[in-house]
């Protein structure tokens, strides 16, 4: 098994977009995502109601080494201190198959 | 005044189920549908009034009136959101006044299909173009929304986010412009000019036979979503609430004499009534996040679908079909 930093990001399904493209900018090799995800932040209650996507919420999950991991977290911080949102970072094993 | 005709709106099923859904989250029913199915109706309504749209603006073409009705419509989409961001930005910061401008500039698609359903009922013909009119006013509201909050943001020495630095105007003409329900009316207008009549006949049994059954499952969910959204509204205060009551009401006195100096039919001029009271809950939250993401949905969405919506199709379409009857004879 390898250690790696594993980053959970939840921002609102608009905000998606910009960051895949941060993480595309960095060569993160790959991500997972969970999109209709709700919840409530200090932006309010996303429900997942409505006919737009502005009140539904998207999941990112990236598994990085810990190099990678300084070099994101500037840019992503920017974009969350913008447009709100959550980034977790915690350590992990990754199981090499 | 006619009270029968507001009562009979009021008994039309897809009303009455707008009111079961309206009731079922205030009794907190788990009565629920899935967001996937909702979107599905939405995109169903829009592809269908499109279509039949396009058909009956093959059989007309374009006339004098038609051209002066579309100019019209781009007029009045981006003169509402002026005058309403000047009220609005006493009481509200920059960004959400230009959202809230740019929802009641922009269209209720939901609402436009409410009142031809209300036409159908009562015979009263009205003209394909009007499809066109409704996918025209979409977009400009947006656009003079975004250009307001940028002018006064920088008026007032606001630095720009990032994001808004990278959002140049072209970039919200895009994003105004290639909104998935501008594209689908759009092309579905496009589809039913091209096929014809032939083409109506074959997709008669999807675009007409079930359509009112659609609009009524379709309203019954927007029931459940306005009464969920009223409990923002109670954030967004009282000025908001008399906002989302007397905008589309003013807004629909001068879409009538607009109505009257084009000299539009009186199912004509109760849609574009309609166009004009109407206040969007599809396209401009979608691109004012992109474009301004420092307004907040939580206050311009809940003023759209909560107060403005729910006014228009219950006590709205009925006044406006009989003010449209009086001032250009039924």
């Amino acid at each position: 098994m390898k250690a790696v930093k594993r980053l959970e990001i939840i921002v609102n399904s608009p905000d998606l977009e910009e960051v895949i493209e941060v993480l595309e900018q960095l060569k993160i090799a790959g991500y997972t995502i969970i999109k209709e995800v709700v919840g409530k932040g200090e932006r309010g209650i996303q429900d997942g109601d409505g006919l737009t996507n502005v009140f539904t919420n998207a999941y990112i999950l990236v598994a990085c080494e810990e190099k990678q991991l300084a070099t994101l977290l500037t840019p992503l911080q920017e974009l969350l201190e913008e447009v709100g949102g959550v980034c977790l970072v915690s350590d992990a094993y990754w199981l090499i198959n | 005044m006619n009270y029968q005709l507001i009562l009979d709106n009021f008994l039309n099923p897809p009303i009455l189920f707008f009111f079961l859904g309206f009731v079922a989250v205030l009794i907190q029913s788990d009565l629920e549908i899935p967001t996937a199915l909702s979107r599905f109706f939405s995109l169903y309504l829009l592809l269908a009034i499109g279509f039949k749209g396009g058909v009956e603006l093959r059989h007309s073409g374009i006339t004098l009136e038609i051209s002066l009705t579309l100019l019209a419509s781009i007029i009045m989409a981006s003169l509402v959101p002026l005058y309403a961001f000047f009220l609005l930005k006493k009481s509200f910061n920059v960004y959400n006044a230009a959202a809230i401008a740019a929802t009641y500039g922009s269209v209720s698609a939901v609402t436009f299909i409410t009142a031809t359903s209300f036409l159908n009922d009562v015979q009263q013909p009205y003209g394909g173009h009007m499809v066109a009119a409704l996918a025209l006013m979409e977009s400009p509201a947006i656009i003079v929304g975004v250009a307001l909050a940028n002018f006064y943001r920088d008026r007032s020495g606001q630095t720009k986010s990032k994001r808004e630095q990278r959002s140049s105007l072209r970039n919200v003409f895009k994003e105004a412009f290639s909104n998935g329900s501008v594209v689908l009316i759009l092309g579905s207008l496009l589809i039913g000019i091209l096929s014809g009549e032939k083409g109506a006949t074959a997709l008669s049994p999807f675009t007409e036979d079930i359509f009112k059954g659609m609009l009524t499952f379709f309203l019954l969910d927007m029931g459940l979503l306005a009464a969920k959204r009223i409990k923002g509204i109670q954030r967004v205060g009282s000025f908001a609430i008399l906002f989302g009551l007397a905008v589309p009401i003013f807004n629909s006195i001068v879409g009538l004499g607009v109505a009257w100096l084009i000299g539009l039919s009186v199912g004509d001029a109760l849609l574009f009534v309609v166009l004009c009271a109407g206040a969007s809950y599809i396209a401009v939250p979608a691109a004012m996040r992109m474009a301004l993401p420092r307004a907040n949905p939580g206050v311009y969405v809940p003023m759209a679908l909560a107060i403005t919506f729910p006014f228009n199709i219950v006590i709205g379409i009925p006044i406006y079909y009989y003010a449209a009857g009086w001032l250009l004879g039924s």
